[in-house]
């Protein structure tokens, strides 16, 4: 993909928005281009100076603080990059490592994905993602370390992994154990290890290229959900859930 | 009553569904209805038995000797029902004879607690989402409810739409 914008100073804040392990590339060609256009002051004082945000043709944001545009940038350039990437295949969910070995705890939006991961690095993991878990062909996960999106009652506050302590992990690791579940109020974490198979579907749910690359992503994920135990439950707190998980992977 | 004839025969979808192997279970993906089905070892015998020519009296010795616990054909009936209930034969079972009286109790009962686990065919079936739904927030004209419309692209969720 590629990026321009309308003034040379946009770029460097614009850099720490793009994902991890990208590198610069020659060519002219790219799939999505990304234009950043900042609003300029008019001599009329009834115009605005609106800055925007496009994708190829499509106008992703308008917004009169340039700033604001480089947090849709990453918005749209993950969930993209998500769908089309052939490398890799990206499931919704959030990971950590812990003793060299990743957890990854798929999941809907608002199934407390991020209170489960934050309780993790408390506890001394590693992060590695709050939204993507990134596979390879050989069942090995990537870090992909955007900031913690943490809800509130109004609004959303991104914190970085180094406020619960925690450092952020570069290399790709094996999997340890995957954990479908979903927070409810004064549920008990009673997790059931489902089949490869029925893991491989828990999996399924949460993969944003499933209905486009079908035969990819049962063939990855199935080696995945084969090579590490898949446990089911709802869960309560989230500190009984990571303490469980990390006995059963101590043991 | 009619009784079905041990002639019948029965082809599962084969068109448009990605078929995978995982150990003893049998992962199908139909693409013309973006539903992923998990056949567990019984109903994986039975979907890789019927081949469209095998009756259902052919199939029931082959799947005797196959299967790692005692089996009849009224399993193989249940493996049938659920399989059609997936949406994975392309012909319909009769609405009468053996699928009127299957039961997950009584076959648990026929062959025994512990041997029914194994021989109870199962199919776990879920629908794929489409890519905007997997995601924790949605972009310009995704749907916002429940999911909140992505912070940074500076939308607003009008009639469940982020706009």
């Amino acid at each position: 993909m590629g990026v321009r914008v309308s003034a040379e100073h946009l770029l460097e804040p614009l850099v720490s928005h793009l994902p991890a392990g990208w590198k610069p590339e020659s060519s002219r060609t790219v799939e999505r281009l990304y234009s950043v256009i900042r609003g300029s002051v008019s001599p009329r004082p009834s115009v605005r100076p609106f800055s925007f945000l496009y994708a190829d043709a499509q106008q992703l944001a308008r917004t009169l603080h340039t700033e604001d545009l480089y947090d849709a940038l990453e918005a749209d350039i993950d969930f993209y990059l998500a769908q089309a990437a052939r490398q890799r295949l990206f499931v919704h969910a959030g990971v950590v490592a812990w003793k060299g070995q990743a957890i990854v705890i798929p999941g809907r939006s608002r199934s407390g994905k991020t209170t489960l991961v934050k309780a993790f690095l408390q506890a001394g993991a590693s992060y590695y993602s709050d939204e993507y878990a990134v596979f390879d062909g050989r069942g090995r996960v990537y870090p992909f370390p955007r900031p913690l999106s943490i809800r509130g009652d109004n609004q959303t506050s991104r914190l970085r992994p180094e406020t619960f302590g925690s450092q952020t992990g570069t290399e790709p690791l094996p999997v340890a154990l995957i954990a479908l579940t979903r927070y409810k109020a004064g549920a008990q974490w009673k997790p059931k290890v489902l089949s490869p198979g029925r893991g491989t579907l828990g999996l399924l749910a949460n993969t944003l290229a499933a209905r486009k690359q079908p035969a990819r992503a049962l063939a990855m994920l199935g080696r995945v959900a084969h090579d590490a135990p898949v446990l089911a439950s709802t869960r309560g707190e989230a500190s009984e859930t990571v303490a469980f998980i990390l006995q059963v992977i101590g043991s | 009553m009619r009784t079905t004839p041990d002639k019948s025969v029965f082809v599962p979808k084969r068109k448009d569904t990605i078929v995978r192997q995982l150990c003893d279970e049998l992962l199908v993906y139909d693409k013309a209805t973006n539903k992923a089905h998990c056949l567990n070892e019984s109903a994986a015998e039975v979907w890789n038995l019927c081949d469209g020519k095998r009756t259902v009296a052919e199939i029931v010795p082959l799947l005797k000797k196959k299967a790692k616990a005692p089996t009849d054909e009224q399993l193989l009936w249940m493996a049938l029902l659920r399989l059609e209930k997936a949406g994975l034969l392309q012909n319909n079972l009769p609405l009468s004879g053996p699928v009127c009286t299957l039961s997950r109790r009584e076959a648990s009962r026929r062959v025994g607690a512990t041997a029914a686990a194994l021989a109870v065919p199962v199919i776990a079936s879920i629908l794929v989402p489409k890519a905007e739904a997997a995601v924790s927030c949605s972009t310009l004209g995704g749907v916002c409810n429940p999911r909140p419309c992505c912070a940074g692209m500076l939308l607003t969720c009008v009639a469940h739409r982020c706009v």
